[in-house]
This record gives C-alpha cells, sequence and structure tokens, in this order.
C-alpha cells in the first residue's frame, strides 16, 4: 500500500460498508483514516456511496444486494473466503478473497465506482439463489465453542479456511500463509526481540499511537492502544516503511492512559488477530512441534477449543493437523494457536526425541478411549503413583468433569 | 471403602496465606461461603488481619441438583495435617501463589511438595496473584521452576486475580481440560 498515493485535490472515492461485520468495519475505517485519506472516504448512506462493500459470508446478505437494486450505478465489491462459491451468484462482480489486501483495495474501489458510473441502464443486481447445497451430515459438535465467541466474531478472529487432507502430500494453498513482515506482529515481536537482547526499551515507531518495550525486570510491552483499536490495526497489513523499530533510553510519556502487558501475552493477542485462522510463513503444518507451556489464559484472547488444544499439546509431540484431528476440530482453530504460540514463544520447535505415530483418524478425543488421559498428570514421574488404584475415580470422571465444565462456561 | 468426604466432588483450594483462596472460592461459590477465620495472632497478622485456621468452603450447584464443594485449606503451615484429609478424594487441586510474598518460587515447590501424592493422581493448575504489586518473578520463572521440579507435561500457570470470577473459572477449566483435554460441555 502507498501511502498518500493521490495527490492531495484528487476526487476521493466515496465507499458505503453495505453489509460488512463490526470487525471489518473497524479495519476498513482505521485504514480509511490512516492510509487511505486521499484515496477513500466513507459514505454514511448508501444513496451517498459510489461503490459498496459486501461480505459474501455474513448471514443476510439477500437483503443486501435487494438494497442495491436503486443504485444501479453504485459499484459492488464482493469478497468472501471462498469467491469462486460467490461467482455465479454474482456473475461479472468483483468477488475479492479474504482477507482483503488493503494495499490493492483504494484502486480496486475506484475502478468498480467508475465502471459503475459508466452503466446507463444495467439491470439491476439481483440476489441469484445459490443452487442447493448437498446435505452434509455433520457429527455433533460441542454445545458452545466456549470463551465468549460469537459465530461472527469467530468467524473474523479464525477465518473459514478448509482443513488441509490428514496426510501431506499436495500443495499447501498459500491462502495458508500469512506473512508476519505485512503486519503490526512482525515489528513488535522483532521490538521485542532487539530489547531482549539489548536490554534497553524499544519503540514501534510510526504508528498513531505508542507501543514500547522493555525487557527489565520483566519483559514487557506498553501501549495506549486500546484491545479495540490494537485489533483491527493487527489485522490490517502495513506497508513496511509504515512502522520501524528504534531504540530508546527510556520510553516517552504516552497520554496518560498505557497499558501494560507482559510480552508474551501481547505477542500472543496480535499474532492471533494477524493469523486469523492461518500460520506464519514457513510454518510446516505435518511437522510435530508442542507447546512448552500453556499461555496466560485469564489474560489473552482465547480463540474456540484453545484451552483443550493446550492442554493436549503441552503433554504431546504432534503437528498442527494431528492435533486438530485428535480433538475432532477444524485446523483453523490449531493453526490460530499456533500463531499465538509462535510469536509469543511458547511454541516448541526441536524435533521429538522418538518417531510419532501417524495422525489418528477424526474423531472426539475422549478420556475413556484414550489411556494417555487417564494416566496424564503433571506431578514429577519419579513422585508419580500407579494409576490402578484410580482406576474407578477415573472412570466415573468424564461426567462429572462435562458437567461442571458446562457450568463454569455458562459463569464466564 | 471410601470415606464418606471422598464420594464428594470437590475440588481444593490451597496456596499461601494471603494469596487468596478464601476470595477465590468466594468468587465462585453458588452460596455465601463458610469461612472458619479468626484473627491472625501470628506474622501473618502482618500480611492479614484475619486467616483461615481451619477451612474454607463453598459450592458449584450444578443442573440435576449434584454439587461440586470448593475447600481451601489453611495457608498457614502448622495446619498442613489438614491438607491431605480435606483433598482425599478431590478432583484437583488449584494452587494460588501470592507473588508479593519474599520467596514465591520456593513457596510454589513448598506445595506442590507437600500436595505431590494428591497431584499424581490427579492434577494442578496454578493461579499467580498480586502481580500488579510485584511483577517478579514472571509466568516464565514459574514454568522454568516446574520444569527444574520434573513437572512434565507443564501445568496450567496463570496470572489471576482472585476477586475475579471469570478468573478462578479459568483456572477451574484449565484443571479439567488438564484432566481430560477430549471434555467437551456437553
Amino acid at each position: 500500500m502507498t501511502r498518500h498515493s493521490n495527490p492531495p485535490g484528487q476526487p476521493l472515492t466515496a465507499l458505503y460498508l453495505l453489509h460488512v461485520g463490526s470487525m471489518d468495519a473497524r479495519l476498513i475505517g482505521l485504514s480509511t483514516e490512516r492510509h487511505w485519506k486521499h484515496q477513500v472516504k466513507l459514505a454514511s448512506a448508501l444513496n451517498q456511496a459510489e461503490v459498496v462493500l459486501v461480505d459474501c459470508d455474513r448471514p443476510g446478505i439477500e437483503a443486501a444486494v435487494e438494497q442495491l437494486a436503486a443504485y444501479p450505478r453504485t459499484g459492488v465489491v464482493y469478497y468472501a473466503f471462498h469467491p469462486k462459491d460467490h461467482a455465479q451468484r454474482f456473475p461479472n462482480r468483483v468477488i475479492l478473497g479474504k482477507p482483503l489486501n488493503l494495499e490493492a483495495l483504494p484502486a480496486i474501489l475506484a475502478k468498480a465506482a467508475a465502471d459503475a458510473a459508466h452503466v446507463i441502464a444495467a439491470p439491476p443486481p439481483r440476489f441469484v439463489a445459490p443452487p442447493p447445497a448437498p446435505v452434509v451430515v455433520e457429527e455433533p459438535g460441542p454445545a458452545s465453542l466456549g470463551h465468549g465467541l460469537q459465530t461472527e466474531d469467530e468467524r473474523d478472529l479464525c477465518g473459514a479456511m478448509d482443513d488441509l487432507p490428514a496426510t501431506p502430500g499436495q500443495p499447501l494453498p498459500d491462502r495458508l500463509f500469512f506473512n508476519p513482515d505485512e503486519y503490526i506482529i512482525g515489528h513488535i515481536h522483532r521490538a521485542v526481540e532487539q530489547a531482549a537482547n539489548t536490554g534497553r526499551p524499544h519503540l514501534v515507531a510510526g504508528l498513531p499511537r505508542l507501543i514500547g518495550v522493555r525487557a527489565t525486570p520483566v519483559p514487557a510491552c506498553i501501549t495506549d492502544f486500546r484491545d479495540n483499536q490494537l485489533r483491527p490495526l493487527s489485522m490490517t497489513q502495513l506497508p513496511l516503511t509504515t512502522a520501524r523499530i528504534v531504540s530508546a533510553s527510556t520510553l516517552p510519556q504516552g497520554s496518560g492512559n498505557e497499558i501494560v502487558h507482559s510480552s508474551e501475552d501481547l505477542l500472543w493477542n496480535v499474532a492471533a488477530w494477524a493469523a486469523r485462522g492461518r500460520l506464519p510463513a514457513g510454518a510446516d503444518p505435518y511437522r510435530p512441534v508442542r507447546l512448552r507451556a500453556w499461555p496466560n489464559c485469564t489474560k489473552v484472547f482465547m480463540s474456540p477449543h484453545a484451552m483443550r488444544i493446550a492442554a493436549l499439546w503441552t503433554r504431546t509431540w504432534a503437528s498442527p493437523v494431528e492435533i486438530a484431528a485428535r480433538l475432532g476440530i477444524a485446523q483453523r482453530y490449531v493453526f490460530s494457536v499456533y500463531a499465538s504460540a509462535r510469536f509469543a514463544g511458547l511454541l516448541d520447535t526441536s524435533l521429538p526425541p522418538r518417531p510419532v505415530a501417524p495422525a489418528a483418524p477424526a474423531r472426539q478425543f475422549s478420556a475413556p478411549e484414550d489411556p494417555t488421559i487417564q494416566t496424564a498428570t503433571t506431578a514429577p514421574t519419579a513422585g508419580k503413583a500407579s494409576p490402578e488404584p484410580e482406576t474407578k475415580q477415573t472412570q466415573q470422571r468424564p461426567s462429572i468433569l462435562s458437567r461442571i465444565l458446562r457450568k463454569l462456561l455458562n459463569a464466564v | 471403602m471410601r470415606s464418606e468426604r471422598a464420594r464428594h466432588n470437590k475440588i481444593i483450594f490451597s496456596g499461601t496465606v494471603g494469596a487468596g483462596k478464601s476470595t477465590a472460592i468466594a468468587a465462585l461459590s453458588d452460596i455465601p461461603p463458610v469461612a472458619t477465620e479468626a484473627v491472625a495472632s501470628d506474622e501473618t497478622g502482618l500480611i492479614k488481619k484475619t486467616t483461615t485456621v481451619a477451612m474454607d468452603y463453598g459450592v458449584l450447584n450444578l443442573p440435576g441438583g449434584e454439587k461440586v464443594m470448593l475447600y481451601g485449606t489453611p495457608g498457614q503451615e502448622r495446619f498442613n495435617f489438614m491438607w491431605e484429609i480435606l483433598s482425599e478424594g478431590g478432583i484437583g487441586l488449584v494452587l494460588l501463589i501470592n507473588n508479593a510474598n519474599p520467596d514465591p518460587l520456593a513457596d510454589l515447590q513448598g506445595y506442590l511438595h507437600a500436595f505431590k501424592d494428591f497431584i499424581s493422581k490427579t492434577a494442578v493448575a496454578i493461579g499467580v496473584t498480586h502481580m500488579d504489586r510485584a511483577e517478579a518473578p514472571d509466568l516464565d520463572a514459574y514454568r522454568t521452576r516446574l520444569a527444574s521440579l520434573g513437572h512434565q507435561p507443564p501445568p496450567a500457570v496463570f496470572r489471576v486475580d482472585a476477586r475475579s470470577r471469570d478468573d478462578v473459572a479459568m483456572l477451574v477449566k484449565a484443571l479439567l481440560y488438564t484432566l481430560n483435554p477430549g471434555l467437551i460441555d456437553a
């Protein structure tokens, strides 16, 4: 993305966010305010727009598209996780893939607006019902994803990518990966590393608000970005020139509203928001790794199933694909944890000491069927008692544990 | 035959004086917690005015009338003869460590040793409190100490505000998932 690539005075493209999730709206709003202020302006109503943006994956798209019938000279840019799936519904329309490439978006919006302005009497875009989808019988999933994530948020934060095959062999799709250098996570991670190596505070300069890093007495990040500002910023692709790492003798005084995060917690969150269910470039989804520790779950963003993933991945070497198969969950949830753990320094990628068994078939991982669970313990091996006397106790546990868990999920 | 106590579902809360055991149980319990507190007459009095001298008791009411008892052990080590009795038949241990104490890592080591047998049969989740007052040691220092003590797989260690029901519930959830990562809330 080239900042201010349009000279001042150039007409701005009036964009209306017709059918867009709250997270994307914040992200685009931030981009408009920060990077596109000479290219795009947000329109407050559909009749003031030259182009509209529509998220195909959100429910209620039919009603949104119906509104466009009255505005044939307004450009429409759709976007979706799987653009090809929507090509039949919206022929001859631009359908971008998620996540949006914010560098290219202003030009695409401008072109769509210009193209639509030349339309004289084009037939109004009507919603074409998609062909009936094949019936897929899903295995019953958990009654709740837990941790308070709503469906829309979950899609925004973990994506909707299809699972990879259980075994390697096919080329990995590009959309599986994100390049951390194109996001704020790459900058913050480098700042934390440099602060740790030099013992001096470092700043991520060039941002509208403070992000500083100190190494002592404990590694910490100081920022006056609030979470609802940091999250869209973390999801936005930043030009490399936007931010730079600078060493400082002390961290400057900010607005007085600075929040101190442990570096590990901040890196976990920012990485999760950048990843959106993808892996960092270079990661191998079939290579066994493990978590060297649980994340600080009381303070960090917990994607769906993150605690189950942490519980299993701290006790076993397994690839992301294998963890997803063992827990019977979508791989994107595991990829999200992988990305966060890697930047937070919680991922152990050294080779396992012994060969790892092949991935188990996809099924729900449950204690009665898996002997490793019944004997698993966090106590030192030397002091470990034989599990034999506890057989009766552990056999009775799953139901009571599940009931306690349900109670707690409802409580939180 | 297991005792009457052992047939109950219970979760044990233990940890150092002033770590927030009573507060954590109060945050999670569905009933006003029962506490056997007394005016602190020893060095505990320097930390807080009253202290638990027998146990704290709270309850999680589950649908269907079932109950999970939340037992808090007294923090003072002279009452440690009660720890084993209280933990008998428990589901697992929530261990709270006050990070503002002079040597919290030694506290951690001491409590893990005291509950060694119980943890070996169940699981432990560790909450570090008062990190707002004392930043160090950080969570990584706790993890390093746990690894040096041979706790593998590593137990969950979270920064916790014992007054927060969310934080305490998160610790208990970690305990449950440690016992069985395959758990779902059904």
